[in-house]
C-alpha cells in the first residue's frame, strides 16, 4: 500500500472538513481501512494502474486545518511533506477565490515537495443546483474563471458538494492517479534499493518484544 | 479557588460520537467537527498564553479533558522559549533578548552568522536550518513518550534513535559502554572492574527495594556509594554519573543519581538497543506544534500574533494586544517570557543555564553510531582546561536528523554553571571538540604513508596523484568553519532537577487569588516555569500535571483517552501501555534491530 499525506486549505466555511467526512463516511462500507482518527482522518481508494491494468490501493493521510487556519496559525509541521493539498472555495462567494489563490501561493513557499499535488476545489454547489428555486443561490464562481486559474497553475479542478456527495470521490480518486504517475518510478527505484524502512525512524507505538523491564526483576 | 465543579471529562462528553460502525467509536474531534464560530470566543475556559512544551502539553491535556482553551502566542511560530527557529529567526530572536523584550528569561545574546548563511546568493539558505532554544533528548521510557503515544502525538512526528554517549577525559572522547558484550568485551577494564560494575547495574535496577545498601549514603553523593561500596574506579564512577546518569557535578545525592542511571538502563532496548530518542525537524519545537494541533483537534482555538496585555481576576477578563477581550471562566496561565508589560507576580527566575549553540560546516559523522545521525558529549567536572565544577553537555546532531543540510552538524552546548564562569567553560568544550575533529580528520590521511608526503620543513603535503581529484579537498583543515555561532543565558525558576519533583514545578505556592498586587497586570496569573537545564523532556509532564491539576482539581483524567481508531489494539497491555499494533504500511515500516542482550541479563 502507498501512502500519502494530502493537506486541507481554504477560508474557514468553505467547506473543507465536509468534503473529506464525506468522503471518508461515503466510502465506509465500501473499504474497511477508513478512519477518523485522533491525528488526522485516513482513507484507502483503489486504482489502475495504466500499464499493467493491475489495482493499487492508496492511502490517505488527510490532515484537516483544525481550525488552526484561521488566525494563520497553521505550524511548519502541517505543510511538511505534504503530497497532496485540497485548496477549496465557496462557489457561491465571490472573495473566496481569490482567498484559495492566496493559499496556493502559500503552499507552494511553504512546501518543498517538488511533486505536490494541488487541486482546486470549488464547494457548495448544491447551493446554485437550481432544484429548489427557493433556496437556490446564484453561484459567484464561474466555472471557466477558476479553471483557467487551475490550468495555468498547473492544478487539477473539480466542483462539488460535500452536502450531497457530488463530484467528492472523483477529487480524491483524481489526485491519487495523479500522485501515482509521478510517483511509481520513484517508488519502485526505492523498493529496489532499500526494502523497508528507508528512514530509519523509530515506530513509537512498537515497543520491542525485548523489554529491559521484564527480563531483570 | 478554584471551587467549581469538575466541567464532564472527554469520556463522559461523548455524545457526538461518530458511530460509523459498532467496534469504531472516536471521540467527539470538536476542532474538526464543529462549526466554527464567526468572531473570537467571547468567553473561555482557560486562557494560555505562549507555546511552549509545557503550555501546549497543558493546552492538549485541557482541550482532550473537555475544557475550552484558547491559546495565544506572540510570536508568529509556535515553541516560544522551546522553538525551533530558521536563522532568519534566530537573528530576530537576539535582536529582542537584547532589546530586554523577555525581561528576566534571557539575556546577554550574542550571535555569528556566517556570510555562507547571511547572502540571498549564500551556500545555504535561512530555512535550511531548524535551532532549538532548548534542545532536548527523549528516553524510551518515560512518561512523556506514553503521552506522545497516547494522544496519537506521534503520529505527526518522526523519531530517531541515539546511541553514542561519549565521557571527555584526558583529552579524548571515551564511548560509553553500555552492553553486556560491551563491557566484557573492553580489553582496557580488569576482570575485577567488569564484575563490580555489573553488580552495581545489578543493584540500581531495583534499588529502592536494597536499603541496606545505600539507605547510610542516603543524604551523600552517589560518588561515594559507588567508590566505598561497588570499589568502583573514576573511570567507571564518571561513565555512571555523567554519561549514564547525565548528572551535574560530583554532589548529585545518592538517591537522585540512583534514579538518573536506571531512567538511562530501563530505557534500553524498549525500541532497540538503544536508550534516547529525539524528534527530526526539531526538538521540543516540533513536540510543541504537535500537541497544539491535538489541542485545536480537541477543540482548543489557536491565534499567533497576539499578546495578554492584562488580566483582572475580580471581572474575569482578559484584555489582548488587539484590543480583543475575553473573559475567562477559571484560569490564566502564562510563560514566563510572554508575561504582560507590568506584571508584578512572575516568580523568581533564579536559575541560569547557559548556552552556546554552533553551526559546524562537518558532518561529524564519526561521532555517530552507524546509521544514526546524533551523539551526545559529556565534559565531566574537571576535564576541561578552565578545571570546570559542573558538566558542560554537548548534543550533537547531524544532518540525518533533517535540522540541517547535509555536510554540516549542528552542536547544542549547555551548562547549569552560574556567572560569567559559564561562558568559559562552554568555550573550553567547544575548543575541545574542534581540536578532536580536526585531529580525527587529519589522522585518516596520515595512517596511510604513500598517500603523505612530508615536506623540507616537515610540513605535511598530500599526494594529490596518487589520491586523485575527489581527495584534494580532502587536506586537513586547520581550522573549522563555522556557519552560526550563538551564545545566551536563560533564566528559570527551576533547577535543573534531581528527581523529577513536583514541588520544583510548584512556583505558584500561595493562591493567588486572595494576594492582588496592586497595579499590576497579572494578578491571578499561573505561571508556567522556562525550560531549565535539564537535558531530557523528563520535567515537562512533571509541570504539566501541576498545573493541570490546579485547574481541573485532579489529575484522574490527564490524558484519559481511548482513541479506538485502528491502531487501537494492544499487544500486551499489562507489560507496556504505549504498545498498540501497527498497520501495515510498508513504506513505514523499520527493520527489527538484531536483538541486544541487556546488562540486568547476566548472573554475576
Amino acid at each position: 500500500m502507498l501512502q500519502f499525506k494530502l493537506v486541507l486549505l481554504g477560508d474557514s466555511s468553505v467547506g473543507k472538513s465536509s468534503i473529506v467526512h464525506r468522503f471518508v463516511k461515503d466510502s465506509f462500507d465500501e473499504f474497511r481501512e477508513s478512519t477518523i482518527g485522533a491525528a488526522f482522518l485516513s482513507q484507502t481508494i483503489k486504482i489502475e494502474d495504466k500499464g499493467s491494468q493491475q489495482e493499487v490501493v492508496i492511502k490517505f493521510e488527510i490532515w484537516d486545518t483544525a481550525g488552526q487556519e484561521r488566525y494563520k496559525s497553521l505550524a511548519p509541521m502541517y505543510y511538511r511533506n505534504a503530497n497532496a493539498a485540497l485548496v477549496v472555495y465557496d462557489v457561491t462567494q465571490q472573495d473566496s477565490l481569490a482567498k484559495a489563490q492566496g493559499w496556493v501561493n502559500e503552499l507552494k513557499t511553504k512546501v518543498g515537495e517538488d511533486d505536490l499535488v494541488i487541486c482546486l476545489v470549488g464547494n457548495k454547489l448544491d447551493l446554485c443546483s437550481g432544484e429548489e428555486e427557493n433556496s437556490s443561490k446564484p453561484k459567484a464562481v464561474e466555472s471557466s474563471e477558476a479553471e483557467g486559474y487551475a490550468s495555468e497553475q498547473g492544478l487539477l479542478f473539480h466542483e462539488v458538494s460535500a452536502k450531497t456527495g457530488e463530484g467528492v470521490r472523483q477529487v480524491f480518486q483524481s489526485i491519487g492517479e495523479k500522485l501515482y504517475e509521478s510517483k511509481k518510478h520513484e517508488l519502485a527505484a526505492s523498493k529496489g534499493r532499500h526494502g523497508v524502512g528507508e528512514t530509519g525512524n523509530v515506530q513509537l507505538q512498537r515497543p520491542s518484544t525485548n523489554d529491559a523491564t521484564s527480563c531483570c526483576s | 479557588m478554584y471551587t467549581t465543579e469538575r466541567r464532564p471529562s472527554m469520556a463522559e462528553r461523548r455524545p457526538a460520537v461518530v458511530s460509523m460502525s459498532a467496534q469504531n467509536v472516536v471521540p467527539h474531534l470538536a476542532g474538526i467537527e464543529d462549526p466554527l464560530p464567526d468572531t473570537t470566543p467571547e468567553k473561555v475556559d482557560v486562557l494560555i498564553v505562549g507555546t511552549g512544551m509545557v503550555e501546549s502539553v497543558l493546552a492538549a491535556a485541557l482541550s482532550w479533558q473537555g475544557s475550552n482553551v484558547l491559546h495565544i502566542d506572540r510570536n508568529d511560530h509556535y515553541g516560544d522559549s522551546s522553538a525551533t527557529l530558521t536563522v532568519d529567526q534566530i537573528k530576530k530572536w537576539v535582536n529582542s533578548v537584547n532589546q530586554d523584550l523577555f525581561s528576566g528569561c534571557y539575556n546577554n545574546a550574542k550571535l555569528y552568522v556566517s556570510t555562507s548563511v547571511e547572502n540571498h546568493n549564500g551556500k545555504y539558505a535561512s530555512r535550511d536550518f531548524g535551532i532549538d532554544l532548548a534542545p532536548k533528548i527523549l528516553f524510551a521510557k518515560s512518561d512523556l513518550l506514553s503521552i506522545l503515544v497516547r494522544s496519537r502525538v506521534h503520529q505527526y512526528l518522526e523519531f530517531q534513535s541515539l546511541s553514542n554517549f561519549h565521557t571527555f577525559e584526558n583529552d579524548n572522547f571515551e564511548k560509553l559502554t553500555n552492553t553486556k558484550q560491551e563491557i566484557f568485551t573492553d580489553q582496557k577494564l580488569p576482570l575485577m572492574t567488569k564484575r563490580n560494575l555489573m553488580k552495581f547495574i545489578k543493584f540500581v535496577l531495583n534499588w529502592e527495594e536494597q536499603l541496606q545498601v545505600w539507605k547510610p549514603y542516603a543524604n551523600r553523593p552517589l560518588c561515594d556509594l559507588l567508590v566505598e561500596k561497588f570499589h568502583l574506579e573514576k573511570a567507571q564512577v564518571f561513565e555512571l554519573l555523567f554519561s549514564i546518569g547525565l548528572c551535574y557535578n560530583m554532589q548529585t545525592g545518592t538517591p537522585e543519581a540512583l534514579q538518573r542511571i536506571r531512567r538511562y538502563l530501563s530505557s534500553f532496548d524498549v525500541y532497540g538497543p538503544f536508550s534516547v530518542l529525539y524528534s527530526k525537524y526539531g526538538g521540543p519545537g516540533e513536540l510543541s506544534q504537535g500537541f497544539c494541533r491535538s489541542a485545536a483537534v480537541g477543540g482548543a482555538t489557536y491565534k499567533l500574533n497576539e499578546t495578554l496585555t492584562s488580566y483582572d481576576p475580580n471581572t474575569k477578563m482578559a484584555l489582548f494586544g488587539d484590543g480583543s477581550q475575553v473573559y475567562v471562566t477559571e484560569k490564566v496561565v502564562t510563560s514566563p517570557s510572554q508575561a504582560p508589560r507590568d506584571s508584578k507576580n512572575m516568580p523568581p527566575q533564579k536559575y541560569e543555564v547557559h548556552r552556546l549553540t554552533c553551526v559546524v560546516e562537518k558532518s561529524c559523522e564519526q561521532w555517530f553510531s552507524e546509521g544514526e545521525s546524533a551523539a551526545v558529549v559529556v565534559f565531566p567536572p574537571g576535564s576541561l582546561k578552565t578545571n570546570n565544577n559542573e558538566v558542560v553537555q554537548a548534543f550533537i546532531l547531524g544532518s540525518g536528523s533533517e535540522i540541517c543540510p547535509r555536510g554540516t552538524s549542528v552542536w547544542y552546548l549547555s551548562t547549569v554553571q552560574q556567572g560569567s564562569r559559564a561562558e568559559m567553560d562552554l568555550d573550553a568544550a567547544l575548543e575541545a571538540m574542534e581540536a578532536s575533529l580536526i585531529r580525527e580528520s587529519s589522522t585518516d590521511l596520515e595512517r596511510d604513508d604513500s598517500l603523505v608526503q612530508f615536506g623540507p620543513n616537515g610540513e605535511t603535503l598530500i599526494n594529490s596523484v596518487r589520491l586523485g581529484q575527489s581527495f584534494k579537498q580532502y587536506v586537513p583543515r586547520e581550522k573549522i568553519q563555522f556557519l552560526l555561532k550563538l551564545y545566551y543565558t536563560q533564566y528559570t525558576s527551576t533547577p535543573a532537577f534531581n528527581v523529577v519533583d513536583p514541588s520544583f514545578f510548584d512556583i505558584n505556592k500561595t493562591d493567588s487569588d486572595d494576594r492582588l498586587v496592586p497595579g499590576a497586570s497579572d494578578n491571578g496569573v499561573l505561571y508556567t516555569a522556562m525550560p531549565s537545564g535539564e537535558i531530557s523532556y523528563d520535567e515537562v509532564v512533571t509541570a504539566v500535571k501541576v498545573l493541570y491539576e490546579k485547574i481541573v482539581g485532579s489529575d484522574d483524567d490527564f490524558f484519559d483517552l481511548d482513541f479506538e481508531d485502528e491502531d487501537d489494539t494492544p499487544m500486551n497491555k499489562a507489560d507496556y501501555e504505549n504498545a498498540i499494533e501497527d498497520d501495515e504500511d510498508v513504506d513505514m515500516n523499520v527493520g527489527r534491530h538484531e536483538s541486544a542482550e541487556f546488562v540486568g541479563e547476566m548472573e554475576i
